[in-house]
Formats: structure tokens, C-alpha cells, sequence
């Protein structure tokens, strides 16, 4: 047994070259340019009359792009729209950007939509910010302007309706930077828009939602043990879950089940991804 | 029961109202680089050969993403283009031979092993399948089932491969440990 953990540890003081990360980066270049060269062939073949007719009128005309932008993703009392949606390179960021906004008569969606949007503002500006600083770290350490102009960071606000019915919505904002460094941040709105007030886990599950969600997630997490003994989540005593509050952040599956979910190393390690528990009573 | 489902995960299995995106696959590989190198070294024990082998399993990673839609995790699919380009290099270096053995010399390997018969150097004198199986399983805490997927063979033959290879290693082992 000790054998086996000296040999382990030999692995993994496997010394890492300091020049791993700048081959990784470029052979992500590298293959997502043979990825888009080889798919836009096949595009090319296949679709080319949808592209010109789509992409095309998109891009010609304003009135065809807002006509496209305004359909409806929902009916009923609101309607939730992408109001910005670009796509474009610029200063060495390739930006993705999706911004929601949600349009309903009473007071809850203006609030909400502010919100989104100052989330949204401060993500770009924080990924201008980070890419300024990496520009000027990597020419003052001897990099040149050819060798920049080669990096790219990747800035990505996406989202995705969770559910929706008449009169309520979920659904996630995704904000997203992928360079050196590569994280993503998630915000999960739950909005009743008839009474004009987000829905909370208490509205869900009654006066005893906290003993609901702490045991379902505890379930979730003991289910989770492979048959090592193993388990990607933290113990409590060191950060792991430890009981859920207000601020818990969750969705609401298209069937009403709640579904509570955890930043990535947020309660488990990095290879958990970001965990998410349906709250069930059973 | 815990859903341990990453957007990207969602993304592969092409769910609704998720626009694909490639930001998790990239993500994820320059998160967890560090272990593919090790993971690498552990078969070809050169640094460059190793630098070569990651450049090369991204790159199809990233050229062959449009497969990931079937229901393989990221983790598996990575790990067995890796593990696949690492085994393929040690083919064609067993083909490839410029230098005549007799003409080397201990200082001609660039890691030359320890003196005394590690277990480490022990795992590497064991079979391709066999060392990729141990090495998996006890030095990336995979479990059987993910390195069946890996390793594409069925979760019987890679119990038996895992039992044969203890066997060899001399070293025994809690059943919890091995199941």
C-alpha cells in the first residue's frame, strides 16, 4: 500500500514545464481553426442558399434584425428578448455576447433587467481590464506586438431559459472569460411576474424549505460516494455544504422542481463541475 | 440524487434552449493541463515527445468536438484521445529506431529509471493495457467504469486486465480499492 502511494506521489511531482500553458493555448487555436475551416466547408456544401438568405438579410438590414431579435421566446404577460447579440473580434477579444431583457408591464422586470445588465457591464469591463493588463505583462516580459496579435481571449454572455409558464420565469445568465486564466460566473433569475416579486425556495417548499433542500442536497451528496469511498464534495468542516439560505442559488425545472445549484469548488472539487440538486421530498 | 451535470455537458447532449459553445471543452482543457502532462509522461518520459503528444490530442479534441454529442462524458473522451495518442507514439517509436542498441549509453535517455525496481518502474515493464488501466485507476482515481469507456473495452476485461496486473505488481490490495 505504501508502495503504491510513493509511486502516486512520484506522478504527481511529475515535474510541469513552464511552457505547457502557452502550448496548450496555442493548440487550442490551432484546433478550433482546423475545427472552423473543416465545418464551414461542410456548411458550405450543404447550406450555403440558408446562410446567404439568413445571415445575409440579418446583417443587411436593420429592420430584418430587429424583426428577427423581437420574436417572442415567451407569450403570455411578458416576453423575454435578446437586446444585445453580437458577435465580433476586437483589440484580440473575441466577444459572444446574448444579453436577455426581460419586457413586462409592472416594476419587477425594469429592476431586473438593471440588474442583468450591470453584471453584464461589469463582466466586460473586467474582461477589457484583464486583457489590458496580459497585453502589457506580455510585452514588458519580451513578448512582441506579431506574437499578441496571434492571442486571443474569449468573452462569452449567454443564457438559457429554464422553465417558463404564463406568469413565471427561470432562467440563467452565463458569463463567461476564457484566456489564460478561464472561469465562469452564473446568475439564476425565478421571477413571478404577476405578482411582481422573484420566487423563493420558501414559495417552493413551504415554511420548512431549508430541512427540504439540506436533506435532499445531503442525499444528492451521499449518492455521490463511488464505491471507493470517494466523493468529489468537500466535508463540511472544510467548506463543503453546509445548509442553505437565502442566497442559495437554484432554477426551476420545466416540471416545478426545484433545482439548487453550486458554483464550480464552490462545495466539491473542480472536476464536479458545477453540481446541481433537483430538491425532492421522497 | 445529485445531478453532476456541467453546462457543457448539457451543451454535448444538445439540450434545449442551450446554444452550443466550445467555451467549457477549452475551459476544461486548460484547467486541467498539468494532469494530462503528468498523465502523458507517465508512458513516454520525455518532455518533448510529452509537449507533442497534449499539442497533438487537443487538437483533435477540438477538431472532433462535433462527436462529443454521443452520451460519453468530457472527461472519458478527453482522457481516451490522450491516452490514444500517447499509445501511438510508443508504436511508432518501437518502429522508429535510429540509433542501434548497442550504440547507447545510459546517458543517451533523457530519465533514465532508478537503480533499484521501483513500483512505478514496475508499472511501466507491465503491458500497455495493463499499465493504462493501473494507471488510470490508481494514479487519476478514475473509476472502472470511466476507464472502460477510456480504454473502449468492457468493464469485465478491464476487471480481469486490473486483477492480472495487481498480480504481476505483487502488490495486494483491499477489495474496496479494486472494485
Amino acid at each position: 500500500m505504501n508502495e503504491l502511494k510513493n509511486a502516486r506521489n512520484d506522478y504527481e511531482a511529475t515535474p510541469i514545464p513552464q511552457e505547457l500553458d502557452a502550448l496548450v493555448r496555442a493548440s487550442i487555436r490551432q484546433g478550433r481553426k482546423n475545427y472552423r475551416q473543416r465545418y464551414l466547408k461542410i456548411s458550405l456544401a450543404t447550406a450555403a442558399a440558408c446562410f446567404a438568405v439568413l445571415f445575409g438579410t440579418l446583417n443587411l438590414s436593420p429592420t430584418a434584425a430587429a424583426i428577427a431579435a423581437d420574436m417572442p421566446i415567451l407569450s403570455g404577460l411578458f416576453k423575454i428578448l435578446t437586446i444585445q447579440n453580437f458577435q465580433q473580434t476586437q483589440d484580440g477579444i473575441d466577444f459572444q455576447v446574448s444579453v436577455p431583457e426581460i419586457q413586462a408591464s409592472g416594476p419587477l422586470a425594469p429592476q431586473i433587467n438593471a440588474a442583468i445588465q450591470e453584471e453584464v457591464d461589469r463582466h466586460l469591463a473586467k474582461a477589457r481590464q484583464d486583457w489590458a493588463d496580459y497585453s502589457e505583462a506580455f510585452l514588458a516580459t519580451g513578448g512582441t506586438k506579431a506574437e499578441l496579435a496571434e492571442r486571443r481571449m474569449d468573452v462569452i454572455v449567454d443564457y438559457e431559459i429554464k422553465s417558463q409558464t404564463d406568469t413565471t420565469v427561470s432562467f440563467a445568465v452565463y458569463l463567461g472569460e476564457c484566456w489564460v486564466a478561464a472561469y465562469e460566473e452564473s446568475y439564476y433569475y425565478n421571477l413571478d411576474l404577476q405578482n411582481n416579486q422573484p420566487i423563493t425556495l420558501q414559495m417552493l417548499l413551504g415554511d420548512d424549505w431549508v430541512q427540504i433542500c439540506n436533506e435532499s442536497i445531503q442525499r444528492g451528496i451521499a449518492a455521490s460516494v463511488d464505491e471507493t469511498g470517494f466523493s468529489y464534495f468537500f466535508p463540511a468542516e472544510e467548506g463543503g455544504f453546509a445548509g442553505v439560505d437565502e442566497n442559495t442559488a437554484f432554477y426551476i425545472r420545466p416540471d416545478g422542481v426545484p433545482v439548487v445549484t453550486f458554483a464550480k469548488y464552490e462545495i466539491a472539487a473542480g472536476a464536479a463541475g458545477t453540481p446541481e440538486f433537483p430538491i425532492t421530498t421522497e | 440524487m445529485a445531478v453532476l451535470v456541467t453546462h457543457l455537458e448539457k451543451y454535448q447532449k444538445g439540450e434545449a434552449g442551450v446554444k452550443p459553445t466550445t467555451l467549457k471543452l477549452e475551459a476544461y482543457l486548460v484547467q486541467e493541463q498539468a494532469r494530462f502532462y503528468r498523465l502523458a509522461y507517465s508512458y513516454l518520459h520525455n518532455k518533448d515527445e510529452v509537449l507533442d503528444a497534449v499539442q497533438t490530442a487537443i487538437c483533435r479534441a477540438l477538431e472532433q468536438r462535433g462527436k462529443l454529442r454521443d452520451k460519453e462524458l468530457l472527461k472519458s473522451w478527453f482522457m481516451r484521445i490522450l491516452v490514444n495518442t500517447c499509445l501511438d507514439m510508443l508504436r511508432q517509436r518501437k518502429r522508429v529506431s535510429l540509433i542501434a542498441p548497442e550504440d547507447l549509453t545510459n546517458s543517451s535517455y533523457e530519465d533514465p529509471l532508478p537503480e533499484d525496481e521501483t513500483l512505478a518502474e514496475r508499472i511501466n515493464r507491465l503491458s500497455l493495457e495493463e499499465q493504462t488501466i493501473i494507471k488510470l485507476r490508481f494514479y487519476e482515481d478514475l473509476s472502472l467504469k470511466e476507464i472502460s469507456l477510456i480504454t473502449d473495452t468492457n468493464l469485465s476485461t478491464v476487471k480481469t486486465r486490473l486483477y492480472s496486473a495487481l498480480k504481476k505488481l505483487r502488490i495486494s490490495l483491499e477489495g474496496a480499492m479494486i472494485e
